[in-house]
């Protein structure tokens, strides 16, 4: 229904338009730019940030970067080495009886503990966040990677064996398809984690980036900046989550058809 | 091989992988301060000395007190908001985005703003655990309601039954298993962002503790405090809800998981 | 997050059918030139699902309508109803027994249970009190006697899931009488049920309404149920839905379905009906 993707559409933004309104009544009501700062002034900071230098003498762009690149980083190896550990817990007994006493355990750990261990154990350093990120993530994606490989559909493996094919086709052509949806939903929930897992160590003790920035103004009791970084965040986060994973996952699914949503 | 003997067979690989690693860590733990890197045997200790200390009771309820006010305001809040949302399709739309910022929010920077607008005090955790949990009911409900029975919604239709009996018969019995898998996720948020809130604005509770210790490079007291918090609560998921799960669901044959 | 499909919303279901008396006292139901279109959301296309129906139900009597499945049979019974709305014409129904000022009480029962299981028998049909604000006070009579009616006698406390789906079925009969419906409207109720139970239920159903008298509006596609069930019967194809026939079963009840009046009678029709339908296929 063309009227139907139009409403939806006018709806949306009417939301994004209502919310910078009621924010901005509500900052001219407190009246107090320590405690609400309105949507201008927050902006024309944002602006600011990028444009000059801050008090440690790198831009918001620099500061971003570093975050972005810790993400990243520990995204990767979170994910790869879930997915390996996934897959080995897929195809041996053993290792699946004994790795899942340990991950539930793991899961249950709050992030916070996770993030001063591995700090304190690895430094105030990258390798401390690393470690931080991994420790959280790596379980979960192995959990969701051990469904996807219980998952598969053996009667298409076989299949594959009856037509000779090639272990390397097998994978590309069988496995991975299949796979595909579990990496998926890892992959969304996994990312999630990571930045956050990211931001919170950067505000305890990983020098510089977002997470450094938010601790630095919060110190300084600044709002207008606190609120500056956390708006630079959150739309980051979004532009991340939502444009680029909608459309990886749009070109990942194509071979389910009508069926994705 | 041999046959294998009934009392061999209790030595599953996952208790193995348990001792082993507990006899591991003792190993590994001489090899390092108690400060740093601390035993079982040593946190048993620290946790023994922690909690024969009235105090530390008072401490642990404050936390407690924290996480069951946000968990509950965010699950009542979250469920009406989520049926709504899930009932009128121009709710939905218009409040998608919001919901969708709001999970993007880390929970570390409610905290610091709750601290610069309410000062070290209660409110910080508790506004930060409401603000993060809230969202993923709501989600989740939201999700129930799409799983609905379109047919039933139609039935009750025609016999005309009002809002009220629709919602008491035929929506929220629908929605229970919704609701029970976000009261669990609720419970177990609430609790570990009580933590990062209490960090950094409570004054007291258990994530100052954390923070304290932390702060003190003593981590012996601070995974005594954090490894016992996380058994009590671990108990509280396994008794609320196992439990509370068998006598839910028995008017389905034999499905109950 | 999948953001685009339909919350389940009520707004849509208007209007009501009018509520006064029809051309002539007795009739419970008078349906004329109804016509509803139906567009494809995405597209610009409409399609006609029901055109230019009339069609009218005495009351007290049971009143058929045959025709393929799909189509705009449920549509129709859905907006006698007064849960979908139509495009012109109109549908004005008798008001309740004794209460002339009432929309009157109407049973449904549709193709399948569409029971609560997670409430027992029992509570299945106390909903449909409950629904029509019948007084507390009565409803545990009415549930006993209605379960009886049904074959179901003792049955009050089982959960659905644990009948099977004769019985169920069942269920869904003695909801829809508990509530001494002044209309009954049934959409092919025994069409998801295996031969045997089918023709035992159809017995059943002449039994228990040679009791109570609501009118019926019946809605199938098997011939021979029409012509064992009803005292008249409306003949209607499809794409879009119109009636092309309409006939009166004069026969006496009880009527049994190996009758030979019976069969002669379902022999003619048959070939108009299937003529038709496939005709204009």
């Amino acid at each position: 229904m063309m009227t139907g993707s139009i409403r939806a559409a006018g709806l949306r933004a009417g939301s994004v338009v209502v919310l910078l309104l009621l924010w901005w009544i509500a900052a001219k009501l407190v009246h107090d730019p320590e405690v609400l700062p309105d949507p201008a002034a927050i902006a024309v900071t944002i602006a600011g940030n990028f444009q000059s230098p801050g008090p440690t003498g790198h831009s918001a762009i620099f500061h971003i970067s570093l975050t972005l690149g810790r993400i990243f980083a520990a995204f990767a190896a979170s994910m790869l080495l879930g997915i390996a550990i996934g897959l080995v817990m897929g195809r041996s007994r053993l290792v699946e009886r004994a790795l899942l006493a340990v991950i539930p355990l793991m899961l249950t750990i709050p992030t916070i503990l996770m993030v001063f261990l591995a700090v304190m154990w690895f430094g105030f350093s990258e390798a401390g966040g690393l470690v931080a990120v991994m420790a959280v993530v790596t379980p979960y994606v192995a959990v969701n990677i051990f469904e996807g490989a219980k998952a598969m559909d053996g009667s298409l493996i076989e299949m594959g064996v009856a037509f000779k094919a090639q272990n390397w086709l097998l994978i590309r052509k069988v496995y991975l398809p299949q796979l595909m949806p579990y990496i998926f939903s890892a992959f969304r929930y996994a990312f999630g984690m990571t930045w956050k897992i990211v931001a919170l160590a950067e505000t305890f003790g990983l020098k510089f980036g977002i997470g450094y920035m938010f601790f630095f103004w919060f110190e300084q009791f600044n709002m207008v900046q606190v609120m500056a970084w956390i708006v630079m965040f959150v739309v980051l986060m979004l532009v991340l989550e939502h444009g680029l994973f909608a459309r990886l996952e749009s070109r990942a699914f194509a071979w389910r058809g009508a069926i994705a949503h | 091989m041999t046959s294998v003997e009934p009392s061999e067979i209790r030595l599953s690989p996952g208790l193995l992988t348990i001792a082993a690693g507990l006899v591991a860590w003792q190993a590994l733990s001489l090899f390092f301060p108690p400060v740093i890197f601390p035993g079982p045997w040593t946190l048993l200790q620290r946790m023994a000395a922690i909690y024969s200390d009235p105090a530390s009771y008072a401490v642990v309820a404050q936390t407690l007190r924290r996480i069951f006010e946000g968990f509950a305001i965010a699950m009542v809040a979250g469920t009406a908001f989520g049926l709504l949302m899930g009932l009128k399709r121009d709710v939905e739309l218009f409040f998608d985005t919001w919901i969708m910022v709001l999970l993007t929010v880390p929970a570390v920077c409610w905290a610091f703003l709750s601290v610069l607008w309410f000062g070290i005090s209660d409110i910080a955790p508790i506004l930060t655990i409401v603000l993060i949990v809230f969202p993923f009911v709501v989600i989740n409900i939201w999700e129930g309601t799409k799983a609905m029975d379109k047919d039933l919604m139609e039935m009750g239709s025609v016999y005309r039954a009002d809002r009220s009996l629709m919602f008491r018969k035929v929506i929220i019995p629908q929605l229970m298993p919704y609701i029970f898998s976000s009261l669990r996720i609720a419970l177990s948020l609430s609790w570990k962002i009580a933590l990062v809130a209490e960090a950094f604005g409570a004054g007291d509770g258990i994530g100052q503790k954390l923070i304290n210790w932390f702060q003190d490079t003593r981590v012996d007291m601070m995974l005594a405090w954090g490894v016992s918090f996380m058994i009590v609560m671990v108990l509280v998921d396994v008794l609320a809800f196992r439990l509370w799960a068998r006598r839910m669901f028995d008017w389905r044959p034999q499905l109950a998981t | 997050m999948a953001l685009g499909a339909r919350s389940i919303d009520r707004t849509h279901l208007r209007p009501q059918p009018t509520v006064r008396p029809g051309p002539t006292l007795s009739t419970a139901i008078a349906v004329h030139n109804l016509t509803k279109t139906f567009s494809k959301p995405g597209t610009e296309t409409q399609f006609v699902v029901l055109d230019d129906i009339s069609l009218s139900v005495e009351e007290g009597k049971f009143v058929t309508i045959v025709g393929p499945s799909g189509c705009g049979k449920s549509t129709l019974l859905n907006i006698i109803a007064g849960i979908e709305r139509y495009d012109t014409g109109s549908v004005q129904l008798s008001p309740r027994r004794g209460s002339p000022t009432h929309q009157p009480r109407v049973g449904y029962v549709f193709q399948s249970p569409r029971l609560l299981n997670w409430l027992t028998t029992a509570g299945n049909i106390e909903f449909a009190l409950e629904a029509q604000n019948v007084p507390g006070q009565q409803w545990k009579e009415r549930v006993t006697r209605q379960l009886e009616m049904v074959g179901l006698g003792g049955q009050e406390r089982n959960y659905p899931l644990r009948l099977s789906g004769g019985m169920q079925q069942r269920v869904a009969i003695a909801r829809a009488l508990a509530i001494e419906p002044d209309i009954l409207l049934m959409d092919e109720p025994f069409s998801h049920l295996d031969a045997i139970t089918a023709r035992k239920m159809r017995f059943d159903l002449m039994e228990i309404l040679a009791k109570a008298r609501p009118t019926i509006l019946f809605v199938t596609h098997d011939l021979a149920e029409a012509v064992f069930l009803s005292d008249r019967i409306y003949m209607m194809k499809t794409n879009p839905a119109r009636i092309f026939k309409e006939v009166a079963i004069d026969l006496p009840r009880p009527r049994k379905p190996e009758d030979p009046a019976l069969l002669d009678l379902e022999k003619n029709l048959v070939q108009e009906f299937f003529g038709v339908l496939e005709g204009t296929g």
